[in-house]
């Protein structure tokens, strides 16, 4: 194609003329032919260059703001950072996001009882991460996310829940990565927050959800 | 004040929305002055006009509508040839509850006029289809949505919801938790009408009717095209679409102006980011606000990456329809690593919700422009590569020269905006005619080329590509500006986190701004921008509250689909297949 200026800002893309060798049409498969033949005798001694990726076997490396399935942070005393204030589902675009929220007898601070997302109504946003004033949901880089059956889908405290001092090694999207440094855990950075030692040295924790891990 | 500021040293000092002001545009008194030219030289007796408006605005009584239309279009000194958009506003306690909007452009003058009818209940309104053809599908839709009625419109049936609804959606008083279910015996019937020049041809083929679609490889995406054909030849077309219809306008309404962005993100799901900036401009505008320059510089970037993928998608699935799957995989490579770019940005390839109302989600990465610089050096060679194979190859050229051929006059009727207008030899371009981000300052062509048809459309794309390529070398080389990605202002931005866990000021903030959202001023702004298939409008409507009160998309496919029948009439099935990916149909933002 050529091109030749018509105004200022605008130019008109003129077609080609063919050539009577171009009409005779056999040379052209040819000369395409061999286009086609030098990318795969290329590609043939160059095979570790393919852009294909043999994907069960090799996975595609994402980048660390990669959003793909949540998870919900652990304070390095057990517990969960989440405080059930309702931010997360409501910033929610999809409203996938179902908290019942409940309150610690001994420390009177509130805590989720249930927290259940739906993968199938989540669309990958991370407005949820953006919303969270605790620093309480991270995404991850997991994108294997395939279910069987539709009532999988919800994921609630048991499998969102990581255990203290969880590398952050597969965190994706997360509030200021890169500008803060958390090359340590992925329990959140808690600043400014009162550190525990243990939850309740005298007692065992209410809810084994809650409280598993390390 | 407020400490929110991460980055400068001057804490915001500027007002708190006072929401229940009415929203006064920034350009107001040259909107008005225009207005009142035009009403001066038109001296028309039922147009009056409306001041205050971010276009020139004129209210018109309704039996005069047709006349106004013809009146603008016809006037040798203003030619507003082409109708941009159609739609309407449920005002419901007013006496006449309905606005009906007509927003035409003058390629002439490369201005825009703006038409308000108001209509009552249960009143009609009369068609502009003979004035404008390209009124045809939208005043269809404001029929669907709103139940407005248009008297002598030849096919008035609902386009975007199904023949079993029952109410109008976008009317304020509809409840959007209803459901309406499809049976088999109510999918509509349809018969194309057969074309003049075949009506009384007799030949020796007896007449079949055939469905295209909705489930057809050749679609991608669900539309459904009905052909008569004689013979091989299509002597009658018509399309039905609305199977990807998902209520955007409608989910707009009940959620806020942030949580809109994902759903714009699935209008036109090839260049997801050029519809995060249209929306977030207009949103924007309501707000008398403007992204940082380093925010504005990244959009444009962006925005010009996802022309190239939405191009790129284009041209390889158009030339896969024709049987050459090569290009397929030379042109997916680039998309493959634009989209490798954008994942590193946000986190998300198709989808990436990475604007923000204000600026940006978060900072690019810091090896953004490296990888831009090798981005933009690695693209042109799998553009030339395509075009080696498809340029000066006979049976390429045997499927699309003349092919679904549209006159520019019929273009510009029809509402065609984008490369399907450029094509025909329209010099229009919305980052040229209302340069917006930065546009004017960049050194870059517009093609154009002959013709109007498949071929045509397929030349104008290639060019269109270098040339955003001319664009991003340039925005490389300026480099990125410093600074904040997004504006200093607590009432439209989530302040950095840090203050959020230490501070109590930072996380009331916070939480009012997820709680109850950005609160825009009363009032209305239209903000347009070029996307990858032309015009992207979003009209805005607020009511000072947290959720819009009205958000309008202008998709670029919706006017050129329209076309599509009376294109392909007198072709072959094969044509109409070529035609249809040249024209670049995307089903999410077609049905929005």
């Amino acid at each position: 194609m050529a091109i030749e200026r018509v105004s200022p800002g605008v130019v008109r893309v003129v077609p080609n003329k063919l050539s009577v060798s171009e009409r005779m049409y056999i040379p052209q498969v040819l000369a395409g032919m061999v286009l086609t033949l030098r990318h795969l005798v290329k590609n043939l001694f160059n095979m570790k260059g393919l852009p294909t990726i043999s994907y069960p076997e090799v996975k595609r490396v994402y980048s660390e703001r990669f959003r793909g399935r949540h998870i919900l942070t652990t304070r390095e005393d057990g517990t969960t950072r989440c405080v059930a204030c309702y931010m997360c589902s409501t910033a929610c675009p999809a409203e996938c996001i179902k908290i019942e929220a409940g309150e610690d007898e001994r420390t009177r601070e509130k805590f989720p009882q249930r927290y259940e997302i739906d993968l199938l109504r989540c669309i990958f946003c991370g407005y949820c991460v953006d919303a969270c004033p605790e620093d309480a949901i991270y995404m991850t880089r997991d994108y294997e996310m395939a279910i069987d059956t539709r009532a999988r889908s919800v994921v609630g405290l048991r499998d969102l829940v990581v255990p203290p001092n969880f590398p952050v090694e597969p965190m994706g999207w997360r509030p200021y990565y890169g500008s803060i440094d958390k090359h340590g855990t992925a329990g959140g950075t808690g600043i400014g927050q009162p550190k525990r030692e243990a939850p309740f040295a005298d007692d065992a924790p209410l809810n084994p959800d809650l409280y598993r891990g390390a | 004040m407020s400490t929110l500021t991460k980055f400068s040293a001057i804490p915001y000092t500027g007002p708190a929305p006072t929401n229940r002001n009415p929203y006064i545009p920034s350009d107001v008194a040259v909107h008005d002055a225009r207005g009142a030219a035009l009403a001066e030289k038109l001296q028309h007796a039922a147009m009056q006009q409306e001041t205050g408006q971010d276009l020139p605005t004129f209210i018109v009584e309704k039996s005069a509508i047709v006349n106004v239309l013809t009146v603008l279009r016809d006037h040798p000194e203003l030619r507003f040839t082409m109708p941009l958009d159609c739609w309407g506003v449920d005002y419901p306690r007013r006496e006449k509850r309905f606005d009906v909007l007509y927003q035409l452009y003058s390629l002439q003058n490369n201005e825009r006029v703006r038409l308000k009818v108001m209509v009552g209940e249960d009143e009609s309104i009369d068609s502009g289809i003979n004035v404008f053809k390209g009124l045809d599908w939208f005043e269809r839709e404001v029929w669907d949505m709103f139940g407005i009625r248009f008297d002598g419109h030849p096919n008035l049936r609902r386009i975007l919801t199904h023949e079993a609804f029952q109410g109008h959606p976008l009317r304020k008083d509809y409840d959007p938790a209803q459901r309406w279910l499809l049976t088999e015996k109510d999918v509509a019937q349809l018969t194309p009408v057969i074309d003049d020049r075949f009506k009384d041809v007799d030949t020796d083929f007896e007449r079949v009717t055939l469905n295209l679609g909705p489930s057809h490889p050749a679609t991608h995406g669900t539309l459904r095209i009905v052909v008569t054909l004689d013979g091989e030849t299509i002597i009658g077309a018509d399309q039905e679409i609305g199977y990807l219809h998902r209520c955007f306008e409608k989910m707009s309404e009940t959620h806020t102006y942030q949580q809109v962005i994902p759903f714009t993100d699935r209008l036109n799901y090839c260049s997801a980011i050029i519809n995060n900036v249209g929306y977030c401009l207009t949103v924007e505008k309501l707000l008398g606000i403007e992204a940082p320059a380093r925010a504005q510089h990244v959009r444009l970037m962006l925005s010009e990456f996802m022309r190239i993928a939405d191009h790129l998608v284009c041209i390889g699935t158009n030339l896969v329809d024709m049987g050459a799957l090569t290009n397929f995989w030379y042109l997916f490579q680039p998309r493959e690593e634009i989209y490798g770019l954008i994942e590193a940005c946000c986190g998300a390839r198709l989808l990436p919700s990475y604007l923000r109302i204000g600026g940006l989600a978060v900072d690019v990465p810091t090896d953004f422009l490296q990888n831009a610089q090798r981005l933009v050096d690695m693209i042109p060679k799998y553009i030339d590569d395509v075009e080696k194979l498809v340029d000066r190859n006979k049976v390429f050229l045997d499927r699309v020269v003349g092919v679904a051929p549209i006159s520019p006059e019929d273009a510009i009727a029809y509402g065609f905006t984008g490369p399907c207008l450029r094509a025909c030899g329209v010099p229009f371009d919305v980052r040229k005619s209302n340069p917006y981000i930065g546009y004017e300052t960049y050194d870059f062509d517009v093609p154009i080329a002959e013709g109007g048809d498949t071929y045509a459309r397929y030349l104008v794309r290639m060019e269109e590509m270098r040339q955003s390529l001319r664009i991003l070398q340039q925005a490389i080389d300026r480099g990125l500006p410093e600074g904040p990605v997004m504006v200093d202002n607590p009432y439209v931005a989530l302040p950095p986190k840090e203050k959020v866990y230490n501070e109590m000021e930072s996380l009331i903030y916070h939480f009012k701004l997820i709680m109850h959202g950005i609160q825009p001023p009363v009032g209305e702004a239209y903000f347009q921008v070029e996307g990858g298939n032309g015009e992207l409008g979003f009209h805005v409507v607020s009511d000072g509250t947290k959720n819009p009160y009205r958000v309008r998309v202008r998709p670029p496919c919706f006017a050129i689909y329209q076309a599509f029948g009376k294109m392909i009439t007198g072709q072959t099935i094969p044509d109409a297949v070529a035609a249809l990916g040249s024209l670049n149909i995307i089903a999410g933002e077609l049905d929005h």
